[in-house]
């Protein structure tokens, strides 16, 4: 009774101090709240009005006929890696020769290969100017207003020409159909005759090659009629379904921007450079990390423990920028430089061209995410209990028994979100794949197997940290941008997302 | 090397060499354990003084006292568990099992915990299924025969009376069972190896009576095969299980006899006062 008999000014008085306290607290994380909430809103504000203006962009696509003209160009640049292969081969070819002896008869062959496409070539030449004047006809008309400032302005000075009927200037494009079908005739005729007579060829490589070569064009000229067909098929009319707009920014395998032909926004070039760049850094950093944790708290004495623990959390106070810059000046130089020794010859990609790759970028990355793999891995660790460890030596097993078959799998969820944790960063990290994964925005040419991974790529965060700064406010460019740090986002989300319930699995099944 | 696993199981005429003092207090026979003047330190620490005893094959033998008094520290020297702990070592005298001097360099540490098998204080089953738990043990030694390991699992649950609890979920998780449960299984994993010895270490000290009086009752059976030494709080748990006593105090045996003439008629008198609850 004697508390609550106190006077009310007292009373009044704490719960004065009490709410103060309270309302202190509670704004900060107030704040907290209502900031993140902001971010996500912007965020998703501009990211989703990028697929309108992807759709609209998609739809003048079409309808300036642009499409229309990447069909025939299709052909002429299959026709043009046709031509390079004959290249490589004639190199093949010539490494085997004896000096002195000519290659004639294979240089004719691939020159008049070669001349072959001429006409295709002035054909896509052709159609290409009339799209592109048909493109600033209707952009003028206002049918799409969704054309990056970038290409808008060039179309504006080049464009003192009278203004064209639309509907003329696309019949005029579609006399293509006919060309087309003429000219892939002639040519069928050339390659056919070509063939009918190839030379001969001395290196068993060489021979190889141009069997394969043989066959690739005899399909390429096999599939005109297709082309032919769905030349005259296509209508510029033809509506474009909405759920393009998704799927061309999901699935788009280009990442084109500021071009004076047509602008795509396909994340797939920068999805898989992330991914293989995460992939390199984990497939190092997890072995690294996850073996250090088990040295550090099984094996080590308390003397090395104390000397390695803090040195491989230090790591992350090392400025990613100056990782980025070491991975330049040294790492991506000494790759190379090992690839191009005599004695790693061995190895079927290398030498290697390029000193910024995929797996610059992973192995500097790979030590980024070391510090947080190795620390969350030996908590989960040292967390197993130490009655399953005796339980195991006192039944006989050996250290590395008892790391492998008790420690490991009570501690493996724990493991396992520590990976998830470190991939998450590794997604996410920016500055060191800007500096060192080469940042060309093309998927890596897997046909050379592993080699891929020693191919430049570029990177989701890369990207939005190179572009975000030159593009206009509000532009479609702007917004494919959001896109990607939306997907960014899903994804890191998802990973920790992951990565969180693992940890609470793994409390539990530890209690 | 030394393979413990096939030496003699004991070797009594070569053993009794310097234990005329001894062996009429253990009954003269066969010795399974011989502790010599053994000293012990946790780095600067030195917890046990010079002890010497001698544990006969086939009985319970218990070592009592308070807590500190450094009996799971000897029952740990016996298979060697101390190695684990960082700065821990024997600082004089030996342990001899069946006539080989356990820190020999020659033996092999791993056949010594193979035939020592411990039980410890708080059931410690891996978080693995009843089956895996108990084929752990097989599986670390090389015996990957499906047929053999299912022989020995049922052995094992049977000698520690357990088969008839869990012959239907053996493929459940061990940490599903209950306290007293975990603990025979524990015993169960201890015994799939075939050791000649098991240690115990207050088997019972987490577990209600009911549990402990089937402890117990497994401990009996046991001592048929095997040689048990067990470290209880619990004196009226000595007194009912163990053939030979040991009493430590403060790091040092005080007296050491069969069960019967410990807890009646003490030769010491800190035994005694121990014995009746005058201190501890």
């Amino acid at each position: 009774m004697s508390i609550l008999s106190e006077n009310a000014p007292a009373r009044r008085r704490r719960i004065t101090t009490e709410s103060a306290i309270k309302a202190f607290f509670g704004s900060n994380a107030l704040v907290a709240i209502v900031v993140l909430a902001l971010i996500t809103i912007f965020l998703f504000r501009d990211g989703f009005g990028f697929f309108g203006q992807n759709l609209a962009n998609l739809r003048l696509y079409r309808r300036a006929g642009l499409e229309y003209v990447d069909i025939i160009r299709t052909q002429a640049q299959t026709h043009a890696a046709l031509s390079r292969q004959l290249g490589d081969i004639r190199m093949q070819e010539s490494r085997t020769l004896p000096s002195g002896s000519t290659l004639e008869a294979f240089d004719q062959f691939s020159a008049a290969f070669s001349d072959s496409g001429e006409f295709l070539n002035a054909l896509v030449s052709d159609a290409n100017d009339q799209a592109l004047a048909l493109r600033e006809v209707l952009i003028a008309a206002g049918s799409a207003s969704a054309v990056s400032s970038a290409e808008a302005q060039p179309s504006e000075t080049a464009k003192p020409t009278a203004p064209v009927d639309p509907r003329a200037a696309m019949i005029a494009l579609r006399t293509a159909d006919e060309k087309f079908a003429k000219i892939a005739e002639g040519m069928k005729g050339k390659i056919d005759n070509l063939l009918a007579a190839p030379p001969v060829l001395s290196s068993p490589k060489a021979r190889q090659s141009f069997e394969k070569w043989k066959k690739k064009t005899r399909d390429y000229v096999a599939q005109f009629p297709v082309v032919s067909q769905r030349l005259r098929q296509w209508n510029a009319n033809e509506p474009v379904p909405a759920y393009r707009a998704i799927t061309a920014f999901l699935f788009g395998r280009d990442w084109v921007t500021a071009s004076f032909w047509q602008d795509w926004y396909g994340i797939i070039p920068l999805l898989v450079g992330s991914i293989m760049v995460a992939a390199v850094a984990l497939l190092l950093a997890v072995p690294l990390g996850v073996c250090s944790a088990i040295y550090v708290s099984e094996v080590a004495a308390r003397g090395e423990k104390s000397l390695i623990k803090p040195y491989i959390e230090f790591i992350s106070a090392i400025p990613s920028v100056v990782l980025g810059f070491f991975g330049i000046a040294v790492v991506g130089q000494a790759v190379r430089a090992l690839s191009q020794m005599p004695f790693m010859k061995w190895v079927p990609f290398f030498p290697i061209s390029e000193r910024l790759n995929v797996f610059t970028a992973g192995s500097l990355l790979a030590l980024m995410a070391v510090p947080t793999i190795f620390t969350l891995a030996e908590d989960a660790l040292r967390n197993v209990p130490r009655g399953f460890k005796e339980a195991s030596y006192a039944l006989g097993a050996n250290r590395l028994q008892t790391i492998a078959r008790v420690l490991v799998p009570a501690s493996l969820s724990g493991i396992i979100s520590a990976v998830l944790l470190g991939l998450g960063r590794v997604i996410g990290e920016t500055m060191v794949v800007l500096l060192c994964a080469g940042n060309r925005i093309a998927i890596p040419d897997f046909t050379q197997g592993l080699g891929a991974f020693f191919q430049p790529v570029h990177t989701m965060t890369g990207i939005i940290a190179q572009e975000m700064g030159e593009v206009v406010r509000g532009s479609i460019h702007y917004r494919a941008l959001f896109m990607v740090g939306l997907v960014l986002f899903a994804l890191t989300l998802g990973i920790n997302y992951l990565a969180q319930r693992l940890v609470a699995r793994y409390r539990m099944s530890i209690g | 090397m030394v393979s413990l696993v096939e030496m003699p199981q004991a070797m009594p005429q070569q053993l009794s060499r310097q234990n005329d003092r001894r062996a009429d207090e253990v009954n003269g026979a066969e010795i399974m354990i011989d502790v010599r003047d053994l000293d012990f330190a946790y780095g600067a620490n030195k917890v046990l003084h010079d002890v010497t005893l001698d544990i006969p094959p086939q009985a319970v033998t218990a070592f009592i006292g308070p807590s500190g008094c450094g009996k799971t520290t000897l029952l740990r020297c016996i298979n060697r568990m101390n190695d684990l702990i960082e700065g821990a070592r024997i600082t004089r005298g030996a342990i001899h099992l069946g006539g080989v001097d356990i820190n020999a360099p020659e033996v092999d540490v791993v056949d010594l915990r193979r035939r020592v098998g411990m039980v410890f204080q708080k059931s410690n089953p891996f978080p693995k299924s009843i089956y895996e738990n108990i084929s752990y043990g097989l599986r670390i030694a090389g015996i990957n025969k499906r047929s053999q390991i299912d022989e020995a699992v049922e052995k094992s649950l049977r000698g520690a009376a357990l088969w008839d609890e869990v012959k239907d979920r053996l493929d459940e998780g061990a940490l599903g069972l209950s306290g007293g449960q975990q603990q025979r299984l524990c015993i169960a994993r201890a015994l799939a190896v075939e050791p000649d010895v098991v240690l115990m270490d207050e088997p019972c000290s987490a577990l209600d009576p009911i549990a402990t009086a089937k402890i117990e009752e497994l401990i009996q059976e046991l001592k048929m095969q095997y040689t048990i030494v067990i470290v209880t709080h619990n004196m009226q748990q000595a007194g009912r299980v163990s053939d030979h006593t040991g009493f430590f105090y403060l790091g040092k045996l005080i007296e050491f006899g069969p069960t019967t003439k410990i807890f009646t008629n003490p030769s010491e008198r800190r035994t005694e006062d121990y014995i009746t609850g005058r201190f501890g």
